[in-house]
């Protein structure tokens, strides 16, 4: 009886101290969940749809990697300054949020591959007659707080004398939408992608894409805690066949109307 | 605890957070002093008989009272956008506070005058003293006295609420202690560096009301 | 394509709906937890020495000097990089419930203290014990007195945990926002939003006032 206990005993022990080295990637398979994190006001990335519930690029991207992992997928809507929060707590075992990979972040977190490559661009009321960044000097201008295009706005508009009193930060891309609509500001930069999409819309009709920030491309990859190396390199490979099984031309189809571009796999080739 | 801090890029960011900490402190008094001024106004109309303006006074102290600060934040910046009214972040924040600030202070006033009995009044002037007199030595030092207690408290709670100028992007204490943090992605950090300042400024306010109270009523509080 | 915005339609009723059961969730729990830690401390506070006093007093204070977003995001990214993850709600309630305590502590504390203590004196000479004399004389009396503050910091609980949100609590407001999002109609759905906080929020705040002017009396 009393070795029966001990054998059940060890047995525990060891499962525990297995448990222990355990990194995420064994984590999220044994839990058979992955958290994956969103931000949800980033349309056609991630959003919400007529049901409530989260679509997008980055949502289909959680699932695809759900799928390779064999896991359910819980998508976690994060705004962007929840991003690294939730990983630190371990609420998300992966960021898929558009996450520029500056190497002042890659202190603090660790990214992947660059899966998708935005570029920063203006978006304005069709009276206003923005043909060059420059003509933003004496407008009101807004972005969501904490961005990379806001520090490119802001660095920008330091180099050029313009000061900030015209510029005005958004808690979140939807908000900024929200102040342009209502007419707060201006003109907002955002990416490329989020502003065609709003244009679709009837909201924007009136409304038109101007200039694009210059000299800048914005890569972004996936995050996950740093000390994950095992993980982060699970996370890479899966970019890697997001390209080579064809799922990025079906996601790029699905929320951009159209094959993915030559150059932005090629980018995405190169950067790994 | 697996976590490493990294302290020197928050030193490095020190003097933007001391910014926003003005600009905390800034909206904060700005919010007081409009909301004092506001409060007696609003304390005037609902002590007075004539409907309308009692009215106006009464539904201004409920919705200030029954609905979350937040809110009112929303509302003075996307709401009140919605009508193409356009305030800045600072100017939305400001004026919530100063909303909410007058519907508490309206009743912190109310019930400091009607605190003190009228016959103290009658006796004043019976003993020769005109109205001003009556008001400037007999009412006012002894309302002062209970209202000035009420009045720290609502100072204390609106530096602390002028943390929701997060939610509308303005650059103050919290609002620049997230964008540093999304910047570097160093949260706990920043976070808490924000709250040892907030902690040190509404310890010095009330330090700073405790000592100045003693002046005022030389200990009789 | 799906298209982006689409306006509030009756489907919505589940969403917000399950927004309002999450506001009065959590502000409830808040509520009878920070009451209950309130009131121990709040004892502990009244009967003990100086040092005891001061140590609590030090914990409270910081709960009450610090901005309660600055404590929910502190909060919930402190116990992750310790390893104890928790959700939103748990984290929220952890931190509500702890900042609720620490004015309700102070609530507690005033009205022991408001029982004379020529009271206690009489009612030992009664022959009631210690124990006797807390249970029957300083707790109902102390009590009663507190009441109107009592429910005072219950109804700003109530509309402080509208900042749950920040954390990813799926209450009221952050619903709200996410259909602001979806709708582009911010009035329409902050007005219902303003309106919900007031129902709840009125009937309470005017009824504490009836006890309080009868109580003056």
């Amino acid at each position: 009886m009393i070795r029966k206990l001990a054998t059940v005993v060890l047995a525990f022990v060891a499962a525990g101290s297995m448990n222990a080295s355990a990194d995420q990637l064994d984590t999220v398979i044994q839990r058979g969940t992955l958290n994956c994190g969103v931000v949800l006001d980033f349309p056609p990335m991630g959003y919400f749809d007529k049901d409530n519930n989260p679509a997008g690029f980055d949502v289909d991207y959680c699932n695809d990697l759900g799928a390779a992992l064999g896991v359910d997928v819980n998508v976690l809507n994060l705004t962007w300054g929840d991003r690294i929060p939730s990983l630190v707590s371990g609420k998300t075992d992966v960021v898929i949020g558009s996450t520029s990979d500056t190497l002042e972040r890659a202190k603090s977190v660790g990214f992947t591959y660059p899966y998708f490559v935005f570029k920063f661009q203006v978006i304005s009321p069709k009276d206003k007659q923005i043909s060059s960044f420059d003509d933003l000097k004496n407008l009101k201008v807004g972005a969501a707080l904490g961005t990379t295009y806001e520090t490119e706005y802001l660095a920008y508009a330091e180099k050029n004398g313009w000061g900030t009193d015209n510029y005005t930060a958004f808690k979140s891309e939807n908000d900024a939408f929200l102040g342009l609509y209502q007419g707060k500001v201006d003109a907002i930069i955002s990416t490329n992608t989020n502003i065609a999409t709003k244009l679709q819309s009837e909201e924007f009709e009136d409304f038109v894409a101007g200039p694009f920030v210059p000299k800048y491309d914005d890569v972004v990859g996936l995050i996950a805690k740093r000390s994950e190396g095992a993980w982060i390199q699970y996370l890479n490979l899966f970019l890697v066949h997001q390209i080579r099984d064809g799922n990025l031309d079906k996601r790029y189809n699905q929320h951009f109307g159209s094959d993915a571009p030559a150059d932005l796999i090629q980018t995405l080739r190169d950067n790994k | 605890m697996t976590y490493e801090f990294h302290w020197n890029v928050v030193f490095q960011k020190m003097p933007e957070l001391l910014n926003g900490a003005f600009v905390t402190l800034h909206v904060s008094v700005l919010a007081m002093l409009l909301g004092i001024v506001i409060a007696i106004l609003l304390a005037i109309a609902k002590m007075n008989n004539s409907k309308p303006f009692c009215y106006v006074a009464t539904a201004w102290v409920e919705t200030a009272r029954n609905t979350p600060a937040l809110f009112q934040i929303y509302m003075a910046y996307f709401g009140l956008g919605a009508f193409g009214i356009h305030l800045s972040p600072y100017v939305a924040v400001l004026s919530a506070l100063v909303f909410i600030n007058a519907g508490y202070l309206t009743e912190t006033f109310r019930g400091g005058f009607q605190s003190i009995p009228s016959t103290q009044y009658s006796a004043s002037k019976s003993l020769g003293m005109n109205s001003i007199q009556v008001y400037r030595y007999i009412i006012l030092p002894q309302m002062l006295r209970r209202i000035y207690h009420p009045m720290t408290n609502q100072f204390v709670w609106s530096i602390l609420m002028s943390s929701l100028g997060i939610l509308v992007g303005m650059s103050e204490l919290s609002g620049t202690t997230q964008r540093l943090q999304s910047l570097s992605f160093r949260t706990l950090e920043f976070f808490i560096v924000a709250a040892v300042m907030y902690f040190i400024i509404t310890k010095l306010v009330l330090i700073s009301s405790s000592l100045l109270s003693r002046k005022l009523f030389r200990g009789e509080i | 394509m799906n298209s982006l915005f689409t306006p509030l339609s009756w489907n919505d009723t589940g969403f917000i709906l399950t927004g309002v059961m999450n506001t009065v969730t959590i502000s409830v729990l808040a509520i009878v937890l920070g009451t209950v830690l309130g009131l121990i401390v709040g004892f502990i506070r009244a009967e003990s020495n100086k040092l005891v006093n001061m140590l609590f007093g030090g914990l409270l204070d910081v709960l009450r000097s610090v901005p309660l977003i600055i404590q929910l995001v502190l909060f919930s990214t402190f116990v992750g990089a310790a390893g104890i993850p928790l959700d939103p709600f748990v984290a929220g309630s952890i931190v509500l419930s702890l900042y609720t305590m620490a004015f309700m502590s102070e609530v507690f504390r005033s009205g022991f203290e408001s029982v004379p203590v020529s009271m206690q004196t009489a009612a030992r000479s009664l022959g009631m014990n210690h124990w006797q004399t807390i249970y029957h004389i300083r707790l109902p009396i102390g009590l009663r007195a507190v009441f109107p503050s009592w429910l005072g910091v219950a109804l700003s609980v109530i509309k402080d945990s509208a900042l749950v949100s920040v954390i990813g609590y799926m209450e009221l407001l952050r619903t709200s926002e996410q259909l602001i999002s979806r709708t582009q109609q911010p009035l329409e759905i902050l007005i219902g939003v303003g309106i919900f906080y007031f129902i709840i929020s009125y009937p309470l705040s005017s009824y504490g006032r009836y006890v309080e002017r009868k109580m003056a009396i």
